[in-house]
């Protein structure tokens, strides 16, 4: 983990809401695992205050730069659409917290992402395709332009299923999961951008004792674990019953499902 | 020119430089020097322990405000013994002089703390968070009330010999007199200011927005009011500040000098830019440079004149705000 300030190769929208920021970050690119993130400063105004977390969305093959995929939510979000230019320079604090761990011996596993938590995922199906393991993804998002990564996917020609909010507003994209789960075996699940999605690929997970992990959000105010501010309630043990507050960016953002699909109720 | 003096002796303790760090704003679970070597401060202040574990406030415990934090943790903390096998090893092997920051709900776990940590014997002192409710007096915050910190201090005095350093509740009303109270109990320093309460209410649900409902505020947004508060502290007693809130730089290290205090704290700045407090070593040492300042402790309470009256009017004043 280190704080870097680099050097921003561009910053353009990339589809929908979504805007694509890459950076050359060489040590903080060669060390990232998937599912870590970064934290970003916004210089040059004194709002907002507090650093912005992001996934890495993915590195370059030399691992000497990395993307990071926004969607312009607030004045955060909007003011790195304006403020972070090519050639011009970017504060990065990274790479922070514990990522998707993939299986020893896995041969396929199964991404679920909705909205902005795709962005979490590409870096996970480089490392999956890099090991030999197929992934098949299942996308969801409220409108097709929203639907990040699909490029991603089909470089590896990884299958994917997708879900607009448009299209079939009531059902999950995770059904598609569950069907094609009965006809072949999935070493492992991961899931994130949704707590509904989360639900149904946990109990799917149980169901197939299949291993699944899902990636966490929460407001942060360092990102390297010293406010314990981003905690979120996690169960102890997969039976439930005794339950701990975590900080998402020491302890994740990465959980096992069972730690938290119910945690807080 | 030669290059100026920037150690000073603040209860008791040597630091090297004037600067160190906010209880709680720096390190975690044994983790320090992240960024660059805690060796670098004059000395480090902890995170707050208990005696006993605790979970902490229920999320979310963070959220922005212009230009500062708006958060209730809550002090979550291990218990003893893991403090003891993880943190206290790792403490050892800083080459910091260290001030371990403690709570305690009533006056017995405060001093049950303070006489746990003073025989580990790898301490250069401790604080004394005062923010916290007095659960045998109706929960007012011990800071809050200059009798309670009177007994709380004493008791404490008597359980330690280390420097004894009593960290305040920012409190308008009440500042001088705890200040006052805490210094007769034989607090060595005082350090200020906790960050004050605070409260977010989302308008759409209409309901706080902190887990907790009220939390604290800090950073750039509570300096004004924290340097007025080292001000005037300074100004009621004799024993040496430490003082904070709100410092983002070396210019914000020299405002809160020239307040009064003798060293100062980055607090929620280091979450955002943990470079601040190296960055304002450097600053600070080329300012003295630059200003013909030998010692850094020339300026020590630099804002201060010889109109000795508080810009109170005399009859709105408490007894015990008369100038000293
Ligand atoms: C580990 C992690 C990875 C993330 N990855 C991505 C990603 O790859 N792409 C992406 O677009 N977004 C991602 N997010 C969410 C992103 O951090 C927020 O959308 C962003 O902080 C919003 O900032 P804003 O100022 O535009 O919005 P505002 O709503 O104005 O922000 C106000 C405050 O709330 C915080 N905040 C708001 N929403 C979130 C949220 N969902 N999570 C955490 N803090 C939030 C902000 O950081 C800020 O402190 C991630 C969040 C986390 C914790
Ligand atoms: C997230 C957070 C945690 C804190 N934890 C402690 C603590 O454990 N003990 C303590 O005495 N002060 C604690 N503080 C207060 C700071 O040490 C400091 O007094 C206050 O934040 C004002 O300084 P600042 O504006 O520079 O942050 C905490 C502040 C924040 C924001
Ligand atoms: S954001 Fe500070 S501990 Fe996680």
């Amino acid at each position: 983990m280190e704080q870097v300030f680099a050097s921003v190769v561009f910053n353009r929208h990339l589809t929908g809401d979504y805007w694509l920021l890459e950076a050359e970050a060489p040590a903080l690119a060669a060390s990232l695992l998937p599912g870590q993130f970064v934290n970003v400063r916004i210089e040059g105004s004194a709002a907002p205050y507090l650093r912005r977390p992001f996934s890495v969305y993915r590195v370059s093959r030399d691992r000497r730069r990395l993307q990071i995929a926004y969607k312009v939510m607030g004045e955060g979000t909007g003011l790195m659409t304006s403020s972070i230019r090519e050639n011009g320079r970017c504060d990065l604090i990274g790479p922070l917290g514990h990522g998707f761990s993939l299986p020893a011996n896995a041969k396929r596993i199964a991404v679920v992402g909705r909205g902005i938590g795709i962005a979490a995922l590409p870096t996970l199906a480089d490392e999956a395709a890099s090991r030999g393991i197929e992934v098949h993804a299942f996308l969801s998002a409220r409108t097709r332009p929203n639907l990040v990564a699909l490029d991603i996917f089909a470089e590896y020609a990884f299958p994917v299923v997708t879900h607009t909010d448009e299209a079939r507003a009531n059902a999950l994209v995770t059904d598609a999961l569950a069907a094609l789960a009965q006809k072949v075996r999935f070493d492992a699940f991961y899931v994130c951008g949704s707590n509904r999605l989360a639900r149904a690929v946990h109990a799917l997970a149980q169901k197939q004792n299949v291993p699944a992990e899902i990636a966490m959000e929460q407001h942060m105010a360092c990102g390297f674990g010293d406010c314990h501010g981003c905690v979120i309630a996690v169960n102890l043990r997969p039976s439930r019953g005794e339950k701990a507050f975590k900080e998402v960016c020491h302890y994740g953002p990465v959980f096992q499902t069972w730690e938290v699909v119910d945690a807080s109720a | 020119m030669r290059a100026p003096d920037l150690s000073t002796t603040i209860a008791g303790i040597r630091m090297k430089n004037p600067l160190t760090v906010g209880s709680g704003t720096y390190g975690h679970h044994g983790v320090f020097g992240q960024f660059y070597p805690v060796e670098t401060m004059g000395a480090l202040v902890t995170k707050t322990i208990r005696s006993h574990r605790w979970p902490g406030n229920p999320p979310p415990r963070v959220h922005e405000v212009p230009s500062g934090l708006h958060s209730s943790v809550g002090i979550p903390c291990n218990d003893w013994d893991y403090f003891v096998a993880h943190d206290v090893p790792i403490l050892k092997g800083l080459k910091v002089p260290i001030i371990q920051s403690v709570i305690g709900r009533t006056e017995d776990e405060y001093v049950e703390i303070v006489r746990r940590c003073s025989e580990l014997g790898i301490f250069a002192g401790i604080e004394l968070n005062l923010s916290c409710p007095n659960t045998k007096q109706g929960g007012v915050d011990f800071g809050y009330d200059p009798e309670a910190s009177f007994h709380l201090v004493k008791r404490a005095r008597d359980a330690t010999k280390l420097p004894l350093i009593a960290k305040l509740a920012p409190d308008y009303s009440l500042l001088s007199r705890v200040a006052k109270s805490v210094e007769a109990a034989g607090a060595d320093a005082i350090s200020l200011v906790n960050a004050p309460r605070a409260m977010c209410i989302d308008y759409r649900t209409r309901k706080p927005i902190i887990g907790n409902r009220v939390g604290a505020l800090s950073g750039t947004a509570i300096k004004p009011m924290a340097v007025y508060m080292v001000w005037e502290v300074y100004r009621a007693v004799r024993v040496p500040i430490f003082g904070m809130g709100g410092v983002t730089d070396y210019r914000d290290v020299i405002e809160f000098m020239a307040a009064g205090a003798r060293a100062v704290a980055f607090g929620t700045i280091n979450y955002v830019d943990p470079m601040a407090l190296p960055r304002a070593l450097e600053d600070l040492t080329t300012y003295l440079q630059e200003n013909g300042i030998e010692d850094v402790n020339e300026l020590v309470g630099a804002a201060h004149d010889d109109r000795d009256e508080l810009l109170i009017p005399a009859e709105n004043r408490l007894e015990s705000e008369v100038p000293v």
